[in-house]
């Protein structure tokens, strides 16, 4: 440097230093992004030398699988949702019915002459991972707008030792107005489920899962106590928690199980917990399930928050999933 | 009697052309697919992941064993191959391969409902097993 400005005056010499100085601060600026340009070209180049080299053999490029698989063998587990969300392109189509309770015996041969719950619903992963769905009930005239996202998924190799899947809904209660329902504007029409699904497949029979949910209705049903006072008959927002588990015994054919604990304390009109276990029958494109349960319902808050079939009294219903899936 | 010969060439007609219309199509593999190197080397657990594949997509038309006994299989227009047969188990690893993705006729192809490659060849893999 002494050198270069050897023979420049004082002020020659400080506009040189400055000069000199942006030279080396765009130098500094400037090498990382040659470098970097350099390490996406070579990159760049060797995916490309790599590609032909593929293309030149017979052997098909085969994606490294590193995800478990059928953790469940569907959506649906029963009462609830399973950590599964299926392959990008896949509709679903659900039917699902509950009977009534045994209770009435014979009368009505073990709930199924009684009124039943039944939905139609449909479904489609349009995004990989996420799945999107409508379902309708004759239980309340109820609609639901659903969604499904696998946030994360277990690996072969345990690095990740969990499935987690967020599943939440959007329900329109679409009964006609009278004064016997809490519905008095429109958003009063409508209720939220959210769930997250946490589960691990312990080993190729045996998957169990642990659901903590919440369910939100925006208007409850309420009274005028003895000083005038508005009091509600539940909260709006409940908690639970549900465990589930499958047992396969054949590779198309498994034990399932499903409990459900209420958490939240309402002033009143407290729901009961919920214990089903069932039969899980899969086909390529048909998943079954036939099972015995407290739960009466078919869309999951108004199971959570509403039942009040009671298992120590033996009110155990039958009950049936049938989805059918196609691919496009 | 004059009738006999006309009614023996209706007969000889309807049976030909039946001959001709249900005999098997040969389906042919492109040569590239035919060559195809099985990327999943053949072993217990390949086999095995391969079996519970068999057993939700296959089973129903070409039997638990695969003799071409499901329970479809007596609904379905084209007979299904007996895997424990020199005919198929000549085949090369990458014509399976190609007619499990691909499918033909009553035959549905896996390629979206078993979008993994490796999944494919270790439903070959399993097929290979079924060789007596």
């Amino acid at each position: 440097m002494q050198k270069f400005m050897h023979g420049l005056n004082k002020e020659q010499k400080t506009i040189k230093l400055i000069q000199m100085k942006k030279i080396k601060s765009y130098q500094f600026l400037m090498r990382p992004l040659q470098h970097s340009l350099i390490v996406i070209l070579v990159l760049l180049g060797s995916s490309q030398l790599i590609a032909q080299d593929t293309l030149s053999s017979n052997a098909p490029v085969v994606k490294k699988k590193s995800f478990v698989k059928n953790t469940f063998e569907g959506n649906y587990i029963i009462d609830n949702q399973t950590v599964i969300v299926p392959i990008k392109g896949t509709f679903e189509f659900d039917i699902q019915h509950r009977f009534g309770t045994f209770e009435n015996g014979w009368k009505d041969l073990g709930g199924l002459f009684a009124n039943a719950n039944m939905l139609l619903g449909f479904s489609y992963v349009a995004i990989h991972d996420l799945q999107i769905g409508f379902a309708a009930t004759n239980d309340r005239m109820q609609t639901a707008g659903t969604l499904k996202y696998a946030l994360v998924k277990q690996t072969k190799n345990n690095t990740m030792p969990l499935s987690v899947t967020l599943f939440g809904n959007m329900v329109m209660d679409t009964r006609a107005k009278n004064s016997s329902l809490p519905i008095i504007n429109v958003q009063d029409r409508f209720s939220y489920f959210s769930q997250l699904i946490i589960a691990r497949k312990i080993n190729e029979k045996i998957s169990l899962q642990v659901v903590p949910s919440f369910s939100y209705y925006n208007n409850v049903e309420a009274f005028y106590t003895d000083k005038n006072v508005i009091q509600p008959k539940t909260n709006n927002g409940h908690f639970s928690i549900s465990l589930a588990g499958r047992y396969k015994l054949t590779d198309g054919m498994s034990i399932i199980a499903n409990y459900d604990q209420p958490i939240t304390q309402h002033p009143m009109n407290n729901p009961n917990p919920n214990i089903a276990i069932g039969l899980d029958m899969k086909t390529s494109g048909h998943d079954f399930q036939i099972f015995l349960g407290n739960y009466g319902y078919v869309l999951p808050q108004t199971n959570n928050v509403f039942n009040h079939n009671d298992f120590s009294k033996s009110q155990f219903l039958i009950g049936f999933n049938i989805s059918r899936l196609w691919n496009f | 009697m004059k009738k006999l010969p006309q009614l023996g060439l209706i007969v000889v007609f309807i049976t030909t052309a039946s001959f001709t219309l249900f005999q098997t199509k040969p389906w042919n593999v492109p040569a590239d697919k035919v060559k195809a190197v099985n990327a999943v080397k053949s072993n217990a657990a390949s086999i095995a992941e391969g079996k519970t594949l068999w057993s939700t997509h296959c089973a129903s038309c070409h039997g638990k064993t695969g003799l071409g006994d499901g329970t479809k299989a007596a609904q379905l227009e084209t007979t299904p191959p007996d895997f424990t047969k020199a005919a198929l188990q000549g085949q090369t690893d990458g014509s399976l391969f190609y007619k499990t993705s691909e499918g033909r006729g009553d035959m549905p192809g896996f390629k979206k409902k078993i979008p993994e490659q490796e999944d494919l060849w270790n439903l070959v893999n399993f097929m290979r097993s079924l060789n007596k």
